[in-house]
C-alpha cells in the first residue's frame, strides 16, 4: 500500500498549500484580529481558516430536521433543556460548518507578513555571536571512510612519492597509491555570525486603557514579534506593564492583565533602561523597545522626564524606540504630540497612532518599514 | 482468517448471499488514506482528498471518531480491517461487512453500478494525470473543482431509470438467456453509458432535465480534456449515488445481522460485554441527532415485530421509501422522534413539534433527493442568446442565495452564456441571474439589487 500513502501526502501537501493560499488572501483580516493570540506554539501557530468548501447549492438558515431525544416541545433540540443555545442543529443530515485549524510555521507567517506590508530585512547590528554549528566539506585529513576518499589529492600525493623515491617512468607513467597516500576529505567547522535581540513591550494597563484597546496593542505585539523573531536566531522578549509603577510580568499576564491606576510612563521607560544595563548591553543586543497608551500621562514634568530618558539614555542604546498610541474614550493623545515636538526628524524614534483595529497594520508597517 | 471463514459461513446460513468478498488489513493510520480515497486505492489528484483525510486523521488523533468499517461496493466486495482492532472487533466487523456484501448484490438501487470501479477508476487517474501534465497541474485542479463543485447537480433517480429501460429493452432480446443478472446488467450499461464521455448529441438537448452536470458536459463548448474531465467527475459520482439514497436502509441492514449472527453463536461469552459497549457507542444518537445505525437496526426490527419481509425491504427500498413503508406511530413515539425547527431569528434549534405526521413528513423531506436541492434546468432560450434557466423547486427550505450566486458564477463560466436560477426565500420568489459575472436579484416585483459579495 506504499503508493497510496505516498499518494494521500501528496494530496494533503497540496490541500496545506490551498489553505496557505486562503491565509494570505486574508491576511489583513487577521492582521486586526486577535484570533492567533494564544495559538502560538514555539514553531507553530495555528491559523482558524474558514470553511474551503467548493461552492455549492445548498439550503440556507431556515432548514429543518428530524432529531431524536427526550425534551418538551420549544425546548433546545440537542437535550439541554431551558436556554436555547443549542449549537449545533438537529437536522441528521445536515452538513456542519468546518473551522479548520491550520498549523504554519512562525517563519513562514512572518514571511507573509512581511510581502502584505513590504517589510525590509533588517541589517543587524552590535557584536555578532559565535554560533559554531554547520561547517563545510573543506578539510582533509589522513583517515577517513571510502566514500568520502578525496581521488585527486590522493593520486597527487603517491605522485609525489613515486617521482621523490625516483620510480617514476615518464614513458610508463604509472601511480599506484598505497595506504599512505590516501588522503579523505573532512568537516572543517566554519563559525557563522549570528545576532541577538531583544524586545521590550510596555503596555500602559492604567483605567482610561479598555479592553478594545488593550487587545488592539496584544494583537501589535503578537505580529511584531512575529516578524523580529523572523529576523534573530536569539530573540527575548521582555514583558512590562505600568500604570503609576511599571513591573515586568510575563507573558501570560500581559496578554491577559487588567489594571486600573494613575499613569506615570516614566516608570516603564526607567525599567527599560535599568534592564538594559544589567542583563541587555546593547554591544550584545539588537534592542526593540515598544510603548504603548492611550497618550495621557501623569503631568507634564513626567513627560519632560521621559523626553530626556529617551533623548539621553535610551536612543543611543536601542536600534529603535517605537512608540504606538490606541485611541481611547478617555485619553488625550497628548504624549504622542509631545515625543513628536521633541524629536523632529529622528529616524530611531517612530510613533504611530492607532485608531481602530483596521489601524494595525498602518503602525506595524510603520513601525517595521525602516529595516532597523 | 478462520474468523472470516465463520462469519462468512454465519451470514449464508442465515440467509444472506454476497460475491466474493476479499479482506485486507491495514494499519490505522492508513485506513484514514483509504477512506479518504472513498475505499479505493488510487483517485485523481486533488487537495480535497486531502483535506478528507485530514479532517479523518484529526477526528483520530482527538479520539472523535474512529473507522471501523469500510467497505467497497465492487465485485468482489471488498473490505478493509484495521489492525489495531481487537478479536471481537474484528469480528464485529466482517459479520457487518457481510451485510453490506449482501446489500450491495441485492438492493435494486445499486444494480445499475459499475462492479468493476477499481480499473475505472485507476483509468480516471490516469488520465487526469495525463491532463495534469500537459496542461498544468494549476489548470486542471481549478477545473475539477469547478467540475466538483456541479457534481450534485444530477437526477438521483436517473440512473435507475435508464437502467430499467434497457433491462426491459434486454428483455426483449438485448442480453443473451441465460446470462446471469449481473452480466445482463454490465451488458445493459454498456448499451446505455456508452462510456466516460459521450460525445456532444447532435439531436440537441432534452428538457427540462435534472441531468445538469451531463448537460453541460455534453453540449457546452468545452476542450476535449475539459468534456473528459466533466465526464469523469459524473461518473465517479454516479457510482457513489446509491450509497448516498440508501444510508440509514444499507447501514440498519449491517448492524441489523452484525448484531444477530454474533449474537447468535460467533461471539465467545468472554466477548459479551465488549461487544454490547462497541454495538452501543456505532448505535447511540448524540443528543438530538440522528444517527444512521441506530435508525436503520430500529427500523428493521420493528418490520420484523409487524411481520414484514425483511429480504423483500433490503431487494427494493432506498431510505425514502423504506422510511415510508415502515416507520408507524408507535415507531415514532418509541424512539421519541420530533421536528427540530430553527427559527429565522437566534440561533440555535429547538424541538417543534412530536407529532408523528409532521416528523415523518419532515424526515421523508429531508431525505428526499439525496438530501439536495432540487435543481431543474428548465429552458435553454434560442434565439443566439443560450441563456439557461433553472428553476430550484423550492419546498419551504431556501437556498443559500450568496453561495448558490458563486456557483451560477461557475456555471456561465462554463457555458458560456448568462444562467437564470429561479428560487424563492420564503414565498416571495427570487431570480438571479448572472451576466458577464455580474450577479442580479430580482424579487417577484421590484427593481433588480446588486448581491452583496460574498463575505470572507
Amino acid at each position: 500500500m506504499g503508493g497510496q500513502i505516498y499518494r494521500i501526502d501528496r494530496d494533503r501537501a497540496r490541500f496545506k498549500e490551498v489553505v496557505r493560499g486562503r491565509i494570505r488572501e486574508d491576511l489583513q483580516r487577521y492582521l486586526a484580529s486577535s484570533e492567533l493570540i494564544g495559538k502560538r506554539g514555539d514553531r507553530v501557530v495555528s491559523v482558524p481558516v474558514p470553511s474551503v468548501e467548493l461552492p455549492r447549492f445548498r439550503f440556507g438558515s431556515n432548514e429543518s430536521g428530524v432529531g431524536q431525544g427526550p425534551g418538551e416541545v420549544g425546548d433546545a433540540a440537542d437535550g439541554r433543556h431551558g436556554e436555547g443555545d443549542a449549537g449545533a442543529g438537529g437536522a441528521g443530515e445536515q452538513e456542519g460548518t468546518h473551522i479548520l485549524e491550520a498549523e504554519v510555521e512562525l517563519e513562514e507567517l512572518a514571511s507573509m507578513l512581511g510581502d502584505e506590508l513590504q517589510l525590509p530585512n533588517i541589517l543587524p547590528r552590535g557584536r555578532d555571536e559565535l554560533d559554531a554549528s554547520g561547517g563545510q566539506w573543506s578539510g582533509i585529513r589522513g583517515q577517513g571512510p571510502q566514500s568520502l576518499r578525496h581521488f585527486r589529492r590522493t593520486f597527487r600525493r603517491a605522485l609525489v612519492r613515486t617521482i621523490a623515491s625516483g620510480e617514476f617512468d615518464p614513458e610508463r607513467p604509472v601511480v599506484t597509491p598505497i595506504r599512505e597516500d590516501h588522503l579523505y576529505r573532512a568537516l572543517k567547522p566554519k563559525p557563522r555570525p549570528e545576532s541577538s535581540a531583544v524586545i521590550m513591550h510596555m503596555m500602559d494597563v492604567s483605567g482610561s486603557m479598555g479592553r478594545e484597546q488593550k487587545d488592539i496593542v496584544r494583537i501589535e505585539a503578537f505580529w511584531i514579534d512575529t516578524w523580529l523573531r523572523s529576523q534573530y536566531r536569539n530573540l527575548e522578549v521582555v514583558y512590562i506593564v505600568h500604570d503609576a509603577a511599571a513591573k515586568v510580568v510575563d507573558k501570560e499576564t500581559f496578554f491577559h492583565l487588567r489594571e486600573s491606576g494613575g499613569t506615570k510612563i516614566s516608570s516603564a521607560y526607567e525599567l527599560c533602561l535599568d534592564l538594559i544595563k544589567d542583563r541587555y548591553p546593547p554591544e550584545d543586543f539588537n534592542i526593540y523597545p515598544f510603548h504603548y497608551s492611550d497618550g495621557d500621562n501623569w503631568s507634564a514634568r513626567d513627560t519632560e522626564r521621559c523626553v530626556s530618558l529617551v533623548r539621553d539614555e535610551l536612543l543611543s542604546r536601542v536600534n529603535q524606540f517605537c512608540y504606538g498610541q490606541v485611541k481611547s474614550a478617555y485619553g488625550s493623545g497628548q504624549f504622542k504630540k509631545d515625543l513628536d515636538t521633541a524629536f523632529p526628524g529622528e529616524d530611531a524614534l517612530v510613533t504611530a497612532g492607532v485608531d481602530d483595529r483596521a489601524g494595525i497594520p498602518r503602525a506595524i508597517k510603520a513601525f517595521l518599514g525602516q529595516g532597523r | 482468517m478462520r474468523e472470516a471463514r465463520r462469519a462468512e459461513d454465519a451470514a449464508a446460513a442465515a440467509g444472506l448471499s454476497f460475491f466474493e468478498v476479499v479482506f485486507e488489513m491495514l494499519d490505522a493510520a492508513d485506513v484514514n488514506a483509504v477512506a479518504a480515497y472513498g475505499g479505493f486505492p488510487t483517485r485523481y489528484p486533488s487537495w480535497r482528498f486531502g483535506m478528507e483525510y485530514e479532517r479523518l486523521s484529526k477526528g483520530h488523533e482527538w479520539g472523535l471518531s474512529k473507522i471501523y468499517e469500510l467497505v467497497v461496493n465492487h465485485d468482489p466486495t471488498i473490505a478493509y480491517l484495521v489492525r489495531s482492532n481487537s478479536l471481537m472487533e474484528q469480528k464485529l466487523v466482517m459479520a457487518h461487512v457481510f451485510g453490506h456484501a449482501d446489500f450491495f448484490r441485492h438492493n435494486a438501487w445499486f444494480a445499475p453500478t459499475e462492479r468493476h470501479m477499481l480499473d475505472r477508476f485507476e483509468e480516471h487517474t490516469r488520465r487526469v494525470q495525463d491532463y495534469i501534465e500537459r496542461y498544468g497541474q494549476d489548470r486542471v485542479e481549478r477545473f475539477l473543482d469547478v467540475a466538483l463543485s456541479l457534481e450534485p447537480l444530477m437526477d438521483p433517480h436517473g440512473p435507475q431509470r435508464r437502467f430499467r429501460t434497457a433491462q426491459s429493452r434486454a428483455q426483449r432480446g438485448g442480453a443473451p438467456a441465460g446470462a446471469s443478472q449481473v452480466e445482463r446488467s454490465r451488458a445493459n450499461l454498456r448499451l446505455v453509458m456508452g462510456g466516460d464521455n459521450p460525445a456532444p448529441d447532435p439531436a440537441g438537448p432534452e428538457l427540462p432535465t435534472f441531468d445538469l452536470l451531463t448537460f453541460i458536459a455534453e453540449h457546452a463548448e468545452l476542450e476535449d480534456w475539459e468534456r473528459d474531465v466533466l465526464g469523469i467527475v459524473a461518473a465517479e459520482a454516479e457510482y457513489f449515488l446509491p450509497q448516498r439514497l440508501t444510508k440509514i436502509i444499507n447501514e440498519g441492514w449491517a448492524s441489523f445481522w452484525h448484531s444477530r449472527l454474533l449474537t447468535g453463536g460467533l461471539l465467545d461469552p468472554s466477548e459479551l460485554v465488549e461487544f454490547a459497549d462497541c454495538h452501543s457507542s456505532a448505535t447511540q444518537a448524540a443528543p438530538g441527532q440522528l444517527n444512521p445505525y441506530k435508525l436503520g437496526i430500529e427500523l428493521f426490527r420493528h418490520a420484523e415485530r409487524l411481520g414484514l419481509d425483511l429480504f423483500r425491504l433490503r431487494a427494493v427500498h432506498n431510505d425514502v421509501s423504506f422510511v415510508d413503508e415502515v416507520m408507524d406511530e408507535e415507531f415514532i413515539e418509541r424512539s421519541a422522534l420530533f421536528v427540530s425547527e430553527r427559527p429565522r431569528s437566534g440561533d440555535g434549534s429547538r424541538i417543534g413539534t412530536r407529532d408523528h405526521v409532521a416528523v415523518k413528513q419532515e424526515l421523508l423531506r429531508s431525505l428526499t433527493w439525496g438530501g439536495q436541492p432540487r435543481i431543474e434546468l428548465v429552458d435553454v432560450s434560442g434565439g443566439g442568446s443560450r441563456e439557461l434557466v433553472l428553476r430550484h423547486h423550492h419546498d419551504g427550505r431556501d437556498l443559500k442565495l450568496d453561495e448558490a450566486a458563486v456557483v451560477l458564477e461557475t456555471i456561465e463560466r462554463l457555458w458560456r452564456a448568462p444562467v437564470k436560477l429561479i428560487t424563492a426565500e420564503g414565498d416571495e420568489e427570487r431570480r438571479l441571474t448572472v451576466n458577464g459575472g455580474d450577479v442580479q436579484v430580482r424579487g417577484s416585483e421590484g427593481p433588480p439589487s446588486a448581491l452583496p459579495s460574498r463575505a470572507g
